[in-house]
């Protein structure tokens, strides 16, 4: 609508333009004409006004006639006439009709008037407009005729060859010039009209104007399309605004979980490297730096290979790789010799995928298993001694058995001592069944303690009396050491009982013969002490620390001639920490061992269990 | 019944070192005896035994050792091993077959399997 209206203005504009151009071009030429027409009439008449009234009527009157002629056709001499003094015409050179619509008026004025003067007349009965020039012809001083002339005005062209030719150029420079203006102007206002594009393409939502009126190429149009990006832009601004309030904080939440998660991998006794899809580490845990020995920045964003060079990780990685494992986790236990020396690590590969199921990166772990694999260890070894310690009497009582059935001992004292042997190794595999079978109840902490009041001097003297037996073979004297008043006991007595004679029943084994055992029973303070001291073989110093390991044997040969499974000390350890008391130990070799029981006093028993 | 044979027993428990050197001396054999797996590999050195009966689990030196030095001494003089054992684990097998002239007999053991196993590899069995 706009567009149209601009255009008829334009176009009425245009139409005014050149009428009052024509109507300027029209006066002027009306003008210039007058002006023209004057200068010829009063030139044309003074002319002939200066001839002498006898030219007109002798020999130059012809040539009078034909110089007027000219005029008559070239330059709209109407008419041309000459009258004496009295009016009658002496030369007249005009149609009969056009003389006869002079009106009177004009031909007496002209003919009384002494000088030249010019009338403008319309023609009688005609439109016709006529400037007559008159003059009078003076000769010696008197008035002897007058000379008439009647131009008309010729009619105005005003588009003439000579003007539409100079319109043309005029045109020609005025549209040279429109073309130059205008694309002076697109030119100045191309950055303008980039500026406003760029903020369109920057605004994402819909133009409401069409990119067409930018070609019409309107500066308002640009200011507008201007204007309205600037308003879709702050819109944006603003959403982007908000977007990034919102993504601020799901960044820091992000942050705040990454940075949780990071410190969860920190404080794990694992060691956890993550990479990405080329192997590059991305992450690293203080677990795995320590074992590394490396600092984080020598670590990360570096290649895997470069920092962990072991080829047995390296191949199962290569391994793994190869099989193409997006989910689950493979593992390989291994050692890393010149950095953890003794250890076992358990290495395992977790691919990471992501969003859409796409591996991104790997996750390897290192659990160090050295404690699992010494607690396999020691229970592999546990079995096999059990194993050994049940099957060694079988295999005795068994041979000892068959080489009696099969006569192959003649001799009686001979014959009595193998049935003594395997009656002493039927007992000794009675023993140890017990033992294993306290010690097992200990450890899986389903051994009931069938507490009762325990007299300490029962304790004493069922204790020495089981030993006295083996004491006497080797005449060994066993000293007695007891309180006036004997402290009670809350606790198990049968249980109590194995604790004390196995460290009195190793006093006597490791004590040679004709030696001494002291066994003493004090009270101090609350707690009731067993102390069995000899004058044995001791216990050598690397061997002390252990006495209390389970299957723990000494490699002396005072210890190993004698028949044992280096569990009694264990189960007597043991006994005395399930009634809440305390065993130490102190020897020097072939100087004695001392051993210490202290048991917690219950002196106010009231029958309770 | 005397035979020029010798036999060693090593065991670090002594009922057993006493039944089996009465069972071998009883067939004739002269029957060496040692404690420990050091002192048997000193007697297999010195002594020259054509058998050697052993534990696995002895103080000192053990029997796997025991074995694998009797085996490289077995280049020069070949002599037969008995392993009395607890039991033979799949993994023992491997090592076990890299042994030459040796046999194992799990506890408890019957005198006259170790017997038979000596006779056969004299190639006196009857």
């Amino acid at each position: 609508m706009k567009v149209q209206r601009i255009t008829i203005a334009t176009f009425v504009i245009f139409v005014i333009g050149i009428g009052i151009f024509a109507q300027a071009l029209y006066q002027q030429e009306q003008r210039s004409r007058t002006q023209d027409l004057q200068h010829k009439g009063n030139y044309l008449v003074s002319l002939v006004a200066l001839h002498p009234m006898k030219n007109f009527l002798g020999i130059k009157r012809d040539y009078i006639v034909k110089t007027l002629a000219e005029y008559v056709t070239s330059d709209g001499l109407i008419y041309a006439i000459v009258q004496d003094q009295n009016g009658s015409p002496l030369l007249s050179l005009a149609h009969r009709d056009v003389v006869a619509k002079i009106p009177t008026d004009v031909e007496q004025r002209s003919l009384y008037v002494n000088g030249l003067i010019q009338q403008t007349y319309k023609m009688v009965g005609t439109d016709h407009t006529i400037n007559e020039f008159a003059k009078p012809i003076f000769e010696g001083g008197q008035r002897s005729g007058t000379v008439r002339m009647g131009f008309d005005l010729p009619p105005i062209s005003v588009f003439s060859l000579q003007r539409i030719k100079l319109m043309a150029i005029m045109a020609f420079f005025a549209f040279s010039m429109a073309v130059l203006v205008y694309y002076g102007v697109t030119l100045a206002l191309r950055p303008l009209h980039e500026v406003n594009q760029n903020f369109r393409n920057i605004c994402i939502d819909s133009v409401p104007v069409s990119p067409g009126s930018f070609k019409n190429g309107g500066v308002g149009e640009i200011i507008k399309g201007l204007e309205q990006s600037v308003f879709q832009l702050k819109d944006r601004y603003e959403k982007i605004q908000a977007e990034n309030i919102d993504l601020t904080t799901k960044y820091g939440v992000i942050s705040f979980e990454k940075h949780n998660v990071f410190n969860l991998l920190d404080s794990i006794n694992h060691g956890i490297i993550v990479t990405d899809i080329q192997d590059n580490i991305t992450h690293i845990n203080s677990y795995m730096l320590n074992l590394l020995d490396k600092k984080r920045d020598e670590v990360i964003d570096h290649p895997l290979g470069d920092i962990l060079v072991h080829d047995q990780i390296t191949a199962f990685l290569l391994q793994q790789g190869a099989m193409k494992q997006s989910s689950g986790a493979s593992y390989i236990e291994t050692t890393f010799p010149e950095l953890a020396s003794g250890e076992s690590f358990l290495v395992s590969l977790s691919y990471l995928s992501g969003r859409k199921e796409d591996v991104i990166g790997k996750a390897i772990s290192f659990k160090n298993i050295t404690s699992e694999k010494s607690a396999e260890n020691a229970k592999h070894e546990f079995i096999t001694r059990i194993t050994h310690e049940l099957l060694t009497p079988l295999t005795t009582i068994n041979s000892y058995n068959e080489m009696l059935m099969d006569d192959e001992i003649d001799n009686v004292e001979m014959q009595k001592e193998f049935y003594n042997t395997i009656n002493e190794e039927t007992s000794r595999l009675t023993s140890l069944v017990k033992t294993l079978l306290n010690i097992s109840k200990i450890e899986m902490g389903s051994l009931t303690l069938n507490k009762g009041l325990v007299k300490s001097d029962w304790l004493f003297d069922d204790c020495l009396t089981t030993v006295e037996g083996a004491a006497q073979k080797k005449n060994i004297t066993i000293e007695r050491n007891l309180p006036d008043s004997f402290p009670s006991l809350f606790g198990d007595k049968e249980l109590l009982k194995v604790a004390i004679i196995n460290i009195l029943g190793n006093a006597v084994k490791y004590t040679p013969e004709d030696g001494h055992i002291q066994f003493m029973l004090t009270e101090q303070d609350d707690f009731v002490i067993f102390e069995v001291t000899d004058d044995g073989y001791g216990i050598s110093k690397e061997d002390l620390p252990h006495v209390f390991d389970k299957f723990y044997r000494s490699t002396d040969p005072h210890v190993t001639e004698q028949t044992g499974s280096g569990l009694g000390l264990a189960l007597t350890s043991e006994i005395v920490r399930l009634h809440g008391g305390e065993i130490e130990v102190n020897s020097k070799p072939d100087e004695g061992s001392h051993f210490k029981i202290r048991l917690p006093k219950e002196e106010y028993y009231l029958g309770k269990q | 019944m005397e035979n020029n044979k010798r036999v060693l027993v090593i065991d670090d428990e002594a009922h057993i070192r006493r039944v089996i050197e009465l069972k071998f001396k009883n067939q004739g054999y002269q029957v060496i005896t040692a404690s420990n797996g050091e002192e048997g590999l000193d007697l297999i050195k010195n002594q020259q035994p054509d058998v050697v009966i052993t534990d696995i689990m002895m103080p000192k030196l053990d029997g796997r050792a025991l074995c694998e030095r009797a085996n490289e001494l077995k280049k020069k003089r070949p002599f037969l091993t008995i392993v009395m054992t607890c039991r033979i684990s799949p993994t023992e097998q491997d090592w076990i077959s890299k042994l030459q002239d040796t046999v194992f007999v799990e506890k408890p053991f019957s005198l006259q399997t170790i017997l038979k196993c000596v006779d056969q590899y004299f190639g006196n069995e009857e």
